[in-house]
C-alpha cells in the first residue's frame, strides 16, 4: 500500500505521489499556458473580453470536485482525462486572473518607453512584459500552486470516479478502516512533505530566474530595478 | 428542480457548516499569527508547527481522517444540534467535520493576517507601540489597520473554504454537493443537476465577495482609505 502511496497508477487504489505529481505538473503546465493568453486578451481587448472574464469570475466559484463529478459524469472523457481537464480548469480559473491583474498593471511609461525605442510588439511582450508579470505575480502562483498540489493529492489518493463512495464504504468495513488510517496518516505525511518542498523550492526557483534574468540584462542598476 | 426541498436542506447545510467551520478558522489563525509573533520560542516553534501542518496537510484528508474517526468514537452526546437535514445520530460527526474543515483554512489565515500585520511596515507598528494604549486598545488598533489589508485574500480563502466544504457530502452530513450528487443519481439527470450545483456555488461564492468588498470598504481606517489604489480581483 505505501508502494502504491508513492508511485501508484491509474486504477491503484489508493494512488501514488508520482501520478499526483504528473497530473499537476500537467494541469499547472497548461493552465499557466492558457491563463498568459487568457490575460494578453484581456488586456489587449480590455471590453470585447468581458463575457471571458465573467466566464472565469463563475469558474472561480465553482468548487473543483463538483467540476471533476460534472466532467467525469456527463463528457465523453475517461476518468482520468476528465480529472486532468477538471483540475487544468479550475487552475486556469485562478492563473488567469492573477496574470491578468498583474499584466494590466505594467507600467505605462515603460511601455512608452520601448515603443520610443522601436521594440516591436512581439519582442516587447516576450522580453519585457511576460518576465515583469512573472516576476510580480509569483508569489501569488506559488500559494496558488501549492493549493492544486494539494487538490490534486485529494482526487489521487481517493480516486478521481471514486471520491465521494471511498470514505462511505471505508467507514463501513472495519478492517479496511485500519487499513486506511494507515494510508491517510501516511498521504499526509507525504502531501505534507511535498507541499513543505514546493514552499521552500519555489522561492529558490525564483531566486535563480531572477539571477538569470539580471545576467542576460546586465546586473547594473538598471536592470536590477527592472525585476525588483 | 429549485422547488426540490432536499436541495435547500443542502444549500443551509453548507452555509452552516461554512459559518461554523469558517469562524472556527478565523480564530485559530488569529491564534496562530499571534503564536508567530510571540517573544517566547517555544510558542512560536509551536505556532508555526501548526501552520505548517494545517497548510500542508490536503483539507480532504483532513476530513476523512475526522469522519471516519468520529464514525469509530460512538456515544459523543452533549454538542448542540444545528445541522438541518443531518440525521441526530450524525451531528457529533459533522462538528467533526467542521473542526476538520476549519483547522484546513487556519493555516493559511495565519499567514494572511501575519503578512497583513507585517504589510504595515515597522514605522507604523513602532508609531502604534508609543501611543502608550492598554494592550486591547493597540491589539483593536492594529487589528483595524490590517483589516483593509488582510480582508480581500480572508475573503478569497474563505470562498475556497466554501468550496471545501463539499468534502463533507461524503459523509452522511446533509450540504449541497451530496444534495446534488443524490439527486443526479435519483433521477439521472446528471447534467442539469450538476450545473445548477455550478450555479449555486459560483452564486454563493459571488455573494461572499460582495460582502467582503463591502466590508472592506466600510472598515478601512481613513488613512488607509485614501492611500489604497486599485487592488487586483485575484487578491
Amino acid at each position: 500500500m505505501v508502494v502504491n502511496l508513492l508511485i501508484g497508477l491509474p486504477g491503484d487504489r489508493p494512488g501514488g505521489m508520482v501520478l499526483t505529481l504528473a497530473y499537476f505538473f500537467m494541469a499547472g503546465a497548461a493552465a499557466f499556458a492558457a491563463g498568459f493568453v487568457y490575460a494578453a486578451i484581456c488586456v489587449a481587448l480590455p471590453r470585447a473580453s468581458l463575457v471571458l472574464q465573467g466566464a472565469s469570475a463563475v469558474l472561480r466559484g465553482v468548487p473543483l470536485i463538483l467540476l471533476v463529478f460534472l466532467l467525469a459524469h456527463v463528457s465523453l472523457f475517461a476518468t482520468g482525462a476528465a480529472g486532468l481537464l477538471a483540475l487544468t480548469l479550475y487552475s486556469f480559473g485562478h492563473v488567469g486572473e492573477v496574470l491578468r491583474s498583474f499584466l494590466a498593471a505594467y507600467p505605462k511609461p515603460a511601455a512608452d518607453q520601448a515603443r520610443l525605442m522601436a521594440v516591436g510588439r512581439i519582442h516587447e511582450w516576450l522580453h519585457l512584459r511576460a518576465p515583469w508579470t512573472l516576476w510580480r505575480s509569483w508569489t501569488a502562483l506559488i500559494t496558488h500552486w501549492i493549493s492544486l498540489l494539494k487538490d490534486t493529492g485529494a482526487l489521487v489518493v481517493l480516486g478521481i470516479g471514486e471520491l465521494t463512495t471511498t470514505a462511505k464504504e471505508l467507514s463501513e468495513v472495519s478492517s479496511s478502516f485500519e487499513q486506511w488510517a494507515t494510508v491517510l496518516i501516511v498521504a499526509a505525511g507525504l502531501y505534507l512533505g511535498a507541499t513543505l518542498t514546493l514552499i521552500k523550492l519555489l522561492p529558490l526557483a525564483a531566486g535563480k530566474l531572477f539571477g538569470i534574468l539580471q545576467q542576460h540584462h546586465g546586473a547594473d542598476g538598471q536592470g536590477r530595478e527592472r525585476y525588483a | 428542480m429549485l422547488s426540490d426541498a432536499g436541495l435547500w436542506v443542502g444549500i443551509a447545510g453548507s452555509l452552516v457548516l461554512w459559518v461554523s467551520s469558517g469562524t472556527l478558522a478565523v480564530l485559530i489563525g488569529v491564534v496562530l499569527a499571534a503564536g508567530s509573533l510571540s517573544p517566547h520560542r517555544p510558542v512560536r516553534v509551536l505556532a508555526r508547527v501548526g501552520v505548517n501542518l494545517t497548510r500542508g496537510i490536503p483539507t480532504s484528508l483532513l476530513v476523512i481522517a475526522a469522519g471516519i474517526g468520529a464514525m469509530r468514537l460512538a456515544g459523543i452526546s452533549g454538542l448542540p444540534i444545528v445541522f438541518p437535514g443531518t440525521a441526530a445520530p450524525f451531528q457529533p460527526l459533522a462538528w467533526a467535520l467542521v473542526l476538520a474543515l476549519a483547522l484546513g483554512s487556519a493555516g493559511h489565515l495565519a499567514e494572511i493576517f501575519g503578512a497583513a500585520r507585517s504589510a504595515l511596515g515597522r514605522a507604523r507598528l513602532e508609531q502604534a507601540a508609543v501611543l502608550g494604549l492598554s494592550r486591547p486598545r493597540h491589539a483593536a488598533m492594529i487589528a483595524r489597520e490590517c483589516a483593509a489589508i488582510a480582508l480581500p485574500p480572508t475573503g478569497t480563502r474563505l470562498i475556497h473554504h466554501l468550496h471545501n466544504t463539499a468534502f463533507a457530502g461524503i459523509f452522511p452530513v446533509a450540504e449541497l454537493f451530496g444534495a446534488i450528487q443524490g439527486r443526479a443519481s435519483a433521477t439521472f439527470q446528471v447534467f442539469h443537476f450538476a450545473l445548477l450545483g455550478c450555479a449555486i456555488y459560483a452564486l454563493l461564492s459571488g455573494l461572499t465577495w460582495l460582502i467582503f468588498r463591502l466590508l472592506e470598504a466600510a472598515l478601512a481606517p481613513p488613512v488607509a482609505r485614501q492611500a489604497r489604489t486599485r487592488l487586483p480581483a485575484w487578491s
